[in-house]
């Protein structure tokens, strides 16, 4: 058997809420006692609606937050038993991705140092040829261009930036990535490339990698076993064909349902089914047929 | 056949040769490039394309809130071309005649009135009784689905969640019963299932007030089950236009084709890649010469460099498309299945 890179396990995190004057303090339950692992070059998918957990489950992932409970084990090393510099080198081997390419690069500086910025924090390749050399190659990687180097992040559109986040996320070499919605803001033609790249880093780095979104069609394509969350907790977890061919919950069935596919006659079929159910559930059973609670009360 | 709309011919709506550009610090930019595009009488038109590619703007205009733009062309509603209709007209335009339902009900809505009193302004501005517009307002509330509405047309609007605020927006389009809505991106900013359900609301409300919808989106899942037509826009200009089962199943246009290749499925074969569109959409201030899509079309030839295509239908065609290959397309045996 091999070793999970990753194992997650109970991890709860709650967020003390309210508590103004006259009010009792109170917590919200964000992350709900969650395990889960992942492989070596596996793709585990963290799948939910929105306030459902994911970005919080991350973030205790990376130890970005304190959990509240649980345990995080990474590459054979309990993280959250570790303190200082030896948390940090053991945490570098997890990078994140994150969705808005926007926000997350400092926009006055270059591509070249947002890059490269990671190696000269942790004292990787130290000597600055060693790291140009090495931002070179990871430009190249994630489909950019060298002349892009110099360049500041307003000068890219959306799918550059990503690639940017992505190629910075890589400088530290790490074993795992964690990307949070990385194509929610993307347009669908960007979109695919993004997810092409993420398919060709996993199978030419042997990356693992935790892709979390809203959207069931992305995640299907990329993830290998899927976990769906909903109200901080997981609702099953399961490998691809099984979640999307024969979801167990029925929150995974009505999920998958809702989503509207590129397809109008069949689209429209589903939405046919949809409204009949509706009809049905409002209308409560028709009246001939009597319940089974109903048939036995009438019985003598 | 009785009603107002069958009165007159032609379509409600019908938007010619529509050029917009914005003055800004780098000089004129061209957001739209001639776009022409109709909505007929109890019709659910659909647009769709990237971001940028001119899809607000369009509405924006039929609604005349771009008033700082050079604008051309026409936008025929019920015959009065809008863009020359003083001010004044065009306030009882919108929200009497066209209603409208934006992506993001928070910022149109007002934080510090409640519902029902937002909802009811559109009536009592037009001179309905307070009383009368508060019962129609509530009616209404309770018809898209808000329960008590009674009771919840007195709360403000972070007192609903995004599902029911996009409801409460559906009711203000529709209270003064316009002819026309416009729903620019309406369900985007929502989860998968509640997206289902104002859906199937909107769908169910355009059919039982027969209205005409305007319908914006950048989700090809969601236009194939709303829309009955469909324009693709791409850089400002109308590339395809059609029902909507010839989009998806007989597209004659290579944006549109590469559109559909590059969505991941929710069924049927995992591929090991996406296939892809690359490069990206061309910026407004710097547009490419020619064909707007030439630097990303696998099937460019030298005159699409060279000559902006017309929307136009080919000889063997079903439908117009703005491709100086429409024709060879429309000859090939399906493209993309
Ligand atoms: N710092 C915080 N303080 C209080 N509540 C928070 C905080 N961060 C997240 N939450 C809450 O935790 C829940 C889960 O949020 P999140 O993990 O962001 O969900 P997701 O990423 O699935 O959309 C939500 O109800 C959110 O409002
Ligand atoms: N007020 C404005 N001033 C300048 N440019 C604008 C303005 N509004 C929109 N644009 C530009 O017009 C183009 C079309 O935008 P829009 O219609 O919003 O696209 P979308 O299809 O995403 O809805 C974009 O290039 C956008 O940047
Ligand atoms: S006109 Fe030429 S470049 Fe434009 S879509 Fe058609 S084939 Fe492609
Ligand atoms: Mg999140
Ligand atoms: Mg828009």
């Amino acid at each position: 058997m091999t070793e999970p890179i990753l194992e997650v396990t109970g991890l709860t995190k709650e967020f003390p809420i309210g508590g103004g004057f006259g009010r009792r303090k109170e917590t919200l339950v964000a992350v709900d006692d969650v395990s889960f692992s992942v492989l070596p070059g596996e793709v585990l998918g963290l799948v939910g609606e929105s306030g459902s957990g994911k970005s919080t489950t991350a973030r205790c992932v990376m130890r970005l937050i304190e959990p509240t409970r649980g345990t995080v084990r990474f590459a054979g090393e309990d993280l959250l038993a570790l303190r200082g510099p030896r948390m940090r080198r053991v945490r570098r081997g997890m990078q994140m991705v994150f969705q808005d390419p926007y926000s997350s690069l400092d926009p006055r500086m270059k591509v070249e140092d947002i890059i490269a910025e990671g190696m000269v924090i942790h004292h990787v390749r130290s000597g600055a040829a060693a790291r140009r050399a090495r931002v070179r190659e990871l430009l190249e990687l994630v489909g950019l261009r060298p002349d892009h180097l110099t360049r500041r992040p307003a000068n890219f559109s959306g799918g550059e930036r990503q690639r940017i986040g992505i190629a910075r996320a890589l400088a530290l070499d790490p074993r795992l990535l964690i990307c949070d919605e990385p194509v929610a803001s993307l347009d669908v033609s960007i979109q695919a490339q993004i997810l092409n790249l993420f398919k060709d880093l996993q199978q030419e780095l042997g990356l693992s990698i935790v892709y979390i979104a809203h959207d069931l069609a992305t995640v299907r394509h990329l993830c290998d076993r899927i976990a769906v969350m909903r109200d901080g907790r997981i609702q099953e977890i399961g490998d691809r064909d099984q979640i999307y061919g024969a979801p167990r919950s029925e929150y995974t069935k009505e999920l998958i349902e809702a989503v509207p596919i590129p397809d109008p006659i069949r689209q429209r079929e589903k939405q046919e089914r949809g409204a009949a159910l509706r009809r049905a559930a409002k209308a409560g059973p028709p009246a001939e047929v009597p319940t089974p609670a109903v048939a036995k009360a009438a019985r003598p | 056949m009785t009603g107002r709309d069958d009165m007159d011919a032609g379509p409600l709506l019908d938007i010619r040769d529509l050029t917009l550009s914005f003055r800004t610090g780098g000089g004129l930019v061209r957001a739209l490039n001639g776009v022409n595009l109709t909505v007929g009488h109890r019709e659910r038109v659909g647009i769709v394309g990237e971001s940028g590619s001119g899809k607000s703007v369009t509405a924006q205009a039929v609604l005349g809130l771009v008033p700082a733009a050079e604008v051309t062309g026409e936008i025929r509603f019920a015959g009065e071309n809008l863009l020359a209709v003083p001010q004044e007209r065009m306030r009882q335009v919108r929200g009497k005649e066209i209603g409208y339902i934006f992506q993001d009900p928070l910022s149109a809505l007002d934080p510090v009135r409640s519902i029902g009193d937002q909802i009811s302004e559109t009536l009592r501005i037009r001179g309905v009784r307070k009383a009368e517009a508060m019962r129609r307002s509530i009616d209404l509330l309770g018809r898209v689905g808000v329960k008590n509405a009674k009771e919840r047309a007195r709360d403000y609007p972070h007192q609903f969640s995004g599902g029911m605020r996009q409801r409460v927006m559906i009711a203000m389009a529709l209270v003064a019963e316009p002819r026309l809505v416009i729903a620019d991106e309406p369900t985007t900013a929502l989860d998968v299932r509640v997206q289902a359900q104002v859906l199937d609301l909107l769908l169910e409300l355009a059919e039982e007030r027969g209205l005409s919808v305007l319908f914006i989106t950048h989700d090809l899942g969601v236009l194939s089950g709303f829309a009955e037509r469909v324009v693709v826009m791409y850089a400002g200009r109308a590339m395809e236009q059609c029902v909507t089962d010839e989009l998806f199943y007989g597209s004659i246009n290579p944006y549109t084709l590469g559109l559909l290749e590059s969505l991941p499925r929710i069924d049927g074969e995992v591929p090991r890649r996406l296939t892809t569109i690359g490069g990206q959409p061309p910026s407004p201030a710097h547009p490419p010469s020619g064909c707007p899509f030439h630097p990303r079309c696998r099937y460019a030839i030298d005159v699409c460099a060279a000559r902006v295509p017309t929307l136009l239908t080919p000889p063997n065609g079903s439908h117009p498309s703005a491709c100086h290959r429409a024709q060879w397309l429309a000859e090939q045996p399906g493209v993309l299945r």
